[in-house]
Order: structure tokens, then C-alpha cells, then sequence
């Protein structure tokens, strides 16, 4: 019995310590995504307008009209790319910038769209965008949580132990999301 | 312990590296259309997202929309560069077709294939299935106006007639140039 009880010590002790790097990872990440109706978890996005109405609008497309574009919003960074959406505008691509331009109004749109640091990275493990090899990492990292769990149930024993105080916090710990599935689903 | 860890190690690094083709980038900076015509599938590099591009022959975006019900079902491979990403969940994105002030959006499931935000202005080489969705007036403006919401900006549903119909290629795989 006593040796049962030191190898789920040992076995919850260092999985702990295993999972301490994912945990946080999916801690940070999952509030992040969480809110995702309010904010944009991954990217910063930043819009600004400007008017560049006293150009030849003629030639959208030109490198002259897309070079002039952007001298008047102050920005000297290599064109990716143009894009007419339709015949009353054009859309200039530079790396991390899209400046949407209305011909019509002679208005300018410029949408910056830099990473969230740290945040993109516990993203893109959070929400398994590599697949591949870190599918399976992720599996691994789901067993060794439950195994943390049922480990954690056995390493007190007495007043603390899941037949005094423990059984109530882990009976709470199943009916609080029992309850959220009465109430939404 | 110290050798599990840094297995460990290892093994996150590794999964955590984009796969790219050993070929030269493919032509960008340029009018998105005429980039779109001068393009070959085997001068393509970047990083590849979902399943590895099988086809070889590039379908231009203007022959589906020309005539779409002729391609529905059919998997093709299409080319051009990216002109919008969905930005709450990377799950579609809409490539420029080869004829001025066309595009073609390409939806994959959520959390299947995510294409980054930064993916705009960027050739993409994209495989998939073209399909066809049957929208209701209500259906269509409700469409518009999460869209709408989605690109901060505002949405007239009256700019809605009646019932749509969408083409649209179901992606599998992709390459986005780097």
C-alpha cells in the first residue's frame, strides 16, 4: 500500500513538473481565444485614414499612382502587390500593411497588422496550427493532465485526502461544469 | 531528467517548423492579375498549409467563374495572390483572379487549415473542391452582416436582393509563398 501511494507521489510530482510549460501555455492561450468576440488574440490591428485626394487617380494600378499613395501617408516600404477590388478602388499590399485607397472619396484606409508577442506563439500551439508531429505532442500533454488529475486524487490521504476535504472539492470541481451543461446545453 | 526534456525539447521545435519547398519564390510585387497569368506551379515556394498540392495544372480563377457550375465537384488548382484573410479564425481567404476586380474565396474548416493574417498581398497556390452554396435572403444578409462586422464596417442589407448563390473552392492544401 505504502509503495501504491509513493510511486502516484512520484508519478503526479513529475508530470507536474513536466506539464508546468504546456499548462501555462494553454492557461494564457485559452483566455486569450476565450475572448476572441472582443479582440483579435493573435494580431495587433490598427486602422488609420488619410485623404489623397488631390492625385491622378487615372491609373489606379500604376506604380506612379501606388508610389504617389504612399508618399502622402509617409510610408517608403516595398509594394507586395495591387488588387482592384472593383472599378471605384484599389488595394495596396505591403509586408504586414494593406491600404485600401476609395478613388472616388480620395480616401485612404491603412490597416497595420502586427503579431501579439508571445501571444501568436501560445496561439498557434494552443490551437494546433503546425498538426503534424505536435498533434501528438498535444495527445501526450492530455494524457499526462489526466493522469495529474487522478494521480492528485490519491496523494493525501486522511483529513486532506479525497475521503475527507478532497471529496467535496473534487465533487464540486464535476458538478460546476454539470451545472454550466443543465443551464446552456 | 535532463534527457527527457530535452527530447522533449526537440521534438516541439521540430513540430513547430513550417515546411517549405527547396524551389524559388514565385514572382510577387506585381498587379495581382498579371501575376496571376505569368505564374508555374513548379517555380512556387512558401509554407504549406493542410494536404501536400497533388495537381499540377493550374486552373485560372477566370475559367471558374466564367462558368462555375461546370466545376462544381471537381478538385482544382488554383493561383493567385492573397487579397483578404479572415481575421477572427483564418478559415477563409480570397484570391485574386486573373481578370480585373475578380476573386475567389477559399474556406476551409475552422481550426483545420488557419491562414495567417499576414498572408495578405502574398501568392498562394491553393487546392480544393469548388462548390456551390444556395443562400436565402435571409441567409445572405446575415452573411453580410457578420462579414461586415468582422471588417469593422458597416453593412446596408437592402444591398441584398433576394437569394445568392456562392462558388467557392473548399481548400485542402495550400502554399503561401514566405
Amino acid at each position: 500500500m505504502v509503495k501504491w501511494r509513493r510511486w502516484n507521489a512520484a508519478i503526479h510530482r513529475d508530470l507536474g513538473y513536466l506539464c508546468v510549460g504546456l499548462t501555462l501555455v494553454y492557461a494564457v492561450s485559452g483566455v486569450a481565444v476565450n475572448h476572441r468576440a472582443d479582440w483579435n488574440p493573435s494580431y495587433q490591428v490598427r486602422e488609420r485614414s488619410a485623404r489623397v485626394d488631390d492625385l491622378d487617380a487615372s491609373a489606379p494600378s500604376s506604380p506612379e499612382y501606388v508610389r504617389a499613395v504612399l508618399e502622402r501617408l509617409g510610408m517608403d516600404a516595398e509594394v507586395l502587390g495591387t488588387f482592384r477590388p472593383d472599378p471605384g478602388s484599389l488595394r495596396i499590399f505591403l509586408e504586414g500593411t494593406t491600404v485600401d485607397v476609395d478613388l472616388a472619396a480620395g480616401e485612404a484606409t491603412v490597416q497595420d497588422v502586427r503579431d501579439r508577442p508571445g501571444l501568436r506563439q501560445v496561439n498557434f500551439l494552443h490551437l494546433n496550427h503546425p498538426k503534424k508531429l505536435w498533434t501528438y505532442m498535444a495527445d501526450v500533454y492530455a494524457v499526462a493532465l489526466a493522469l495529474l488529475a487522478l494521480t492528485g486524487v490519491f496523494v493525501l490521504r486522511g483529513r486532506n485526502g479525497i475521503t475527507g476535504r478532497g471529496a467535496w472539492l473534487t465533487a464540486a470541481g464535476v458538478i460546476i461544469p454539470a451545472a454550466f451543461l443543465l443551464l446552456y446545453f | 531528467m535532463r534527457l527527457p526534456l530535452t527530447v522533449l525539447a526537440a521534438v516541439t521545435l521540430l513540430a513547430c517548423q513550417p515546411t517549405d519547398r527547396a524551389v524559388p519564390e514565385a514572382d510577387v510585387g506585381a498587379d495581382a492579375t498579371a501575376a496571376a497569368a505569368e505564374f508555374a506551379v513548379a517555380d512556387f515556394a512558401g509554407t504549406s498549409y493542410g494536404e501536400a498540392i497533388t495537381l499540377t495544372s493550374v486552373t485560372p480563377v477566370s475559367a471558374i467563374l466564367d462558368d462555375p457550375a461546370a466545376y462544381i465537384g471537381q478538385r482544382v488548382l488554383v493561383q493567385g495572390m492573397v487579397v483578404a484573410v479572415c481575421e477572427e479564425k483564418g478559415c477563409w481567404m480570397d484570391i485574386a483572379s486573373d481578370r480585373e476586380f475578380e476573386k475567389v474565396q477559399i474556406k476551409v474548416d475552422d481550426g483545420v487549415i488557419v491562414f495567417p493574417l499576414n498572408a495578405r498581398g502574398k501568392q498562394a497556390l491553393v487546392e480544393g473542391v469548388v462548390e456551390e452554396l444556395q443562400l436565402t435572403e435571409e441567409q445572405a444578409i446575415a452573411e453580410g452582416r457578420r462579414k461586415a462586422e468582422e471588417h469593422g464596417e458597416t453593412f446596408d442589407p437592402a444591398s441584398v436582393q433576394g437569394p445568392q448563390t456562392i462558388f467557392r473552392i473548399r481548400g485542402a492544401g495550400a502554399v503561401i509563398a514566405d
